[in-house]
């Protein structure tokens, strides 16, 4: 008999697709109200946060580097959405386009300087985050924006789909289909994941490497920044520390997300479904545990270890499933 | 009693939908020069990493000072005497000598910290033996290429091996550095009894320091411990590739006259390049001849823009032009560089072979709004796989699992693809087994005749004297010499020489 397994299957995708299924199921029996109406419409909330947040990383992973200043220029150029909408009273789709405008700005810095300087973008990054949380603190004088235009707020509050799903997610996942447009069928997508996978052999076949650097770091400002308005939208606020000091909440499910989905932490592959998927089952985890009330430092120790695991998995990656497609 | 120090037999390897090796028979004598050949993907570096232990065989023994053996790991091959030298250097280039040499076995003092003067005096003793006058305290990345290689050789001489492998061990020589690589393995097989398998694709290598030959074609044996003096180039030949060889005959009848496409006045670059005149006509092969280390591969670097350039001028067509990158060179002036390294620089090895086919010509196929399918693409660089004969399973195949022909036919494909008038070719053939180096040399001949004007580099003297219209000899930066060809190899390569050693 000539069974053949389809290639779906073989991908990583796959195996977090059960992951995720497998956790749902034991959730669901383990715990009260993890199906419940509530808890899967906060989930949701949440999910649509990490998936961008993990995005953000992913781009940035892509170029081999890494963007450890996400977290406090997501809530830079949120703060800065609050300024225009609060302080300016400009509108709020103008708003947004000056606040994705910063971010990118911000992600450009990133970018510039890596490329110039030839210092690897952890250091860069590193460095930007504090400045850009530092200069944040003192221009908001560490206040918050909480008189937000309604309709703003309450998009971040809106439920649909028989009040399951927050739209938040739908941005979401919306931008992951663009994002896997743009990598799967166009030109600049195509240049970007060569110049990540060998910057030399791209160079030379005639790319502008050090561009298609900037490029990817300002993408992760724009998503970055994205995700910045989500949050101020969905806890109806711009807050200094609503992503921790420095941002510093953000960096775990920014790493985890693309790294779980398979994004090769030496760049040269993305997997935007992966980080997709990714991100669903790093908040799964979060909430269940949560639920299971296993106390906080678990959750944290497990987060902590299924990111150790994941960079192992990455390791192992390298040597053995290269062999998949490149996009995916 | 057999005086065989090393000898597999009928050894079967098998990858998932692969023989490599198909009952293949290898037997080293003591105290010689074994020649491995075959063509890429023919099982040679199977056959090596079962000797060296990477691979356990399926079937077949392998006996050891006529003792089966197996080995579990690459340590317990070396432990047992048997050292690979491969192409990748292998050295810790910060290291000095005497710490790569003794690296496994530190001398240690009484406190129990590595004893300086002791790695000194252990290496200086392996260094005297392939009397090589070399400084344990120097820093490896300050040697020379050839230096480097000896040291590898003194380095497995230390680990007490009896059986050295090499692979390609000359393939980034000089003549005279080849030619004193092969007085010390002489010596070294006369005086330490040792025994060298000795890998390679330069035939004449071969006949001259070898004593037996083993051919493997796909996975078999094409011919078993053979004497060498029983056999000669053509037979050699065909029993590599199962045919007889193409002799190229690239004479091509041509006047350059005034037809000056590239022209490089007065060039000094930021890498020590000095006063480089340079023109390159229309159609026309012009060779770039050196050592390794004369700035012939940096020249062109400079050019595409990828270094500075201090002073000196470009003229395109009797205009001056600044390429300012390789994506100028490419989409502004239409040059195109098919890299020596086709692994770092050639090629993105992890993707497959649609995306490495087609990455020069992305720019060109977009739709609007940047769009670009597969599609699109295979339609375009199709007809350049085809032509260039890729042997692959399919276009979604990563390119790294490809052979090394495979590759650099590839990375030649791309540059076809995108349609440029000059192309600067570095070491087209490098590890490239006989078949794929004769297709790339008529391809060569045939874009000049198209019209295409090319600058070769290669250290390959038969290469260049066989393809190059016109030969430019470089030495420490700067251009010493200009010939034209006339592909006479005796008279060219002595006046090449000259150029060089005056």
């Amino acid at each position: 008999m000539n069974f053949k397994i389809p290639n779906f299957v073989k991908t990583n995708q796959f195996g977090l697709l059960c992951l995720v299924i497998i956790f749902i199921c034991i959730f669901s029996f383990s715990t009260d109200g993890f199906t419940s109406r509530f808890n899967i419409y906060a989930l949701s909330r949440v999910v649509a946060l990490d998936i961008m947040i993990g995005l953000a990383m992913m781009v940035v992973i892509l170029t081999g580097g890494l963007n450890l200043s996400l977290g406090a220029l997501g809530v830079s150029a949120a703060m800065f959405g609050g300024w225009c909408m609060e302080s300016m009273g400009i509108p709020i789709s103008i708003s947004i386009i000056l606040v994705l405008a910063f971010g990118s700005f911000l992600g450009w810095i990133n970018g510039f300087v890596t490329v110039r300087t030839g210092v690897h973008s952890f250091i860069v990054t590193l460095a930007t985050m504090s400045i850009y949380f530092g200069f944040m603190t003192l221009l908001t004088e560490a206040e918050a924006f909480r008189k937000l235009p309604e309709i703003f707020t309450d998009f971040g509050s809106l439920k649909l789909f028989n009040k399951y799903i927050s739209p938040l997610l739908i941005i979401s996942v919306l931008t992951c289909f663009i994002l896997y447009y743009v990598f799967k069928y166009t030109d600049i997508g195509r240049k970007l994941i060569a110049a990540g996978a060998n910057p030399d052999a791209a160079e030379l076949s005639g790319i502008s490497v050090d561009r298609m650097f900037i490029y990817c770091h300002m993408l992760s400002g724009f998503l970055a920044a994205l995700a910045g308005i989500m949050l101020t939208a969905r806890i109806g606020a711009a807050i200094p520390s609503m992503a921790g000091h420095l941002g510093f909440d953000w960096l775990l499910p920014a790493f985890l997300a693309p790294v779980l989905g398979g994004t090769l932490l030496s760049g040269g592959k993305v997997t935007v479904f992966g980080t997709m998927l990714g991100a669903i089952l790093v908040t799964l985890i979060n909430n269940g545990l949560y639920l299971i009330d296993v106390g906080e430092f678990w959750v944290r120790f497990f987060l902590g270890m299924i990111l150790l695991g994941a960079v192992l998995l990455d390791r192992a990656r390298e040597y053995f499933t290269v062999k998949n497609s490149i996009v995916s | 009693m057999t005086d065989n120090i090393l000898e597999l037999k009928k050894i079967t390897k098998n990858f998932p939908g692969v023989k490599a090796l198909d009952n293949a028979n290898f037997r080293l004598k003591k105290k010689s020069i074994h020649a491995l050949l075959g063509e890429n993907g023919a099982g040679k570096s199977t056959l090596i990493k079962i000797i060296t232990g990477v691979y356990n065989q399926n079937e077949g023994e392998l006996f050891l000072n006529n003792k089966a053996q197996t080995f579990n790991s690459p340590n317990e091959a070396m432990n047992s005497g048997i050292s690979v030298v491969h192409q990748e250097r292998n050295l810790i280039r910060r290291f000095s000598v005497g710490e790569n040499l003794m690296l496994t076995n530190l001398p240690k003092n009484n406190l129990g910290l590595i004893d300086y003067n002791a790695v000194a005096k252990e290496s200086k003793k392996w260094l005297d033996i392939m009397e090589l006058d070399i400084d344990p305290n120097t820093i490896v990345s300050d040697l020379t290429v050839a230096k480097m290689q000896l040291c590898e050789i003194a380095k497995a001489l230390s680990l007490e091996s009896k059986i050295l492998l090499l692979d390609e061990p000359t393939s980034s020589l000089s003549p005279q550095d080849t030619k004193n690589l092969f007085i010390l393995l002489k010596r070294l097989v006369a005086e330490q009894d040792v025994s060298i398998v000795f890998v390679s694709h330069k035939l004449e290598e071969v006949f001259e320091i070898c004593d037996e030959v083993t051919v493997l074609r796909d996975g078999k044996n094409a011919c078993e411990s053979e004497q060498i003096t029983n056999l000669n180039r053509q037979q050699l030949v065909k029993l590599m590739i199962g045919r007889d060889e193409q002799i190229i005959n690239s004479k091509k009848e041509m006047n350059f006259e005034d037809q000056n496409l590239l022209n490089l006045q007065s060039i000094n670059t930021d890498l020590g390049h000095k006063d480089i005149n340079l023109n390159l006509k229309r159609g026309e092969i012009l060779g770039l001849y050196g050592l390794v280390g004369a700035g012939r591969t940096e020249l062109l670097k400079c050019v595409l823009g990828l270094e500075k350039i201090n002073s000196g001028q470009i003229f395109l067509n009797n205009k001056e032009i600044k390429i300012k990158s390789p994506k100028d060179a490419l989409e502004k002036f239409k040059i195109g560089y098919i890299s020596e390294d086709r692994k770092k620089e050639g090629l993105i090895l992890m993707h497959d072979v649609l995306s490495n086919a087609g990455i020069t010509v992305w720019s060109n196929l977009k739709k609007i709004l940047s769009f670009l399918n597969d599609q699109i693409v295979y339609n375009k660089v199709d007809p350049y796989v085809k032509q260039l004969e890729v042997k692959t399973p399919s276009y979604q195949q990563i390119v790294s699992n490809l052979s090394g022909g495979n590759q650099q036919k590839i990375s030649v494909a791309k540059w076809l693809a995108s349609g440029t008038d000059i192309l600067f070719i570095d070491e087209p053939t490098v590890g490239i087994d006989i078949k794929t180096k004769s297709y790339l040399h008529e391809l060569i001949i045939d874009l000049s005749l198209k019209g295409t004007s090319i600058i070769l580099i290669t250290s390959d003297m038969p290469e260049m004297i066989s393809l190059a219209d016109r030969i430019i000899t470089m030495k420490d930066f700067k251009v010493v010499g200009e010939t034209i060809n006339n592909h006479n190899y005796e008279q060219m390569s002595s006046s090449i020489m000259r150029n060089i050693h005056e």
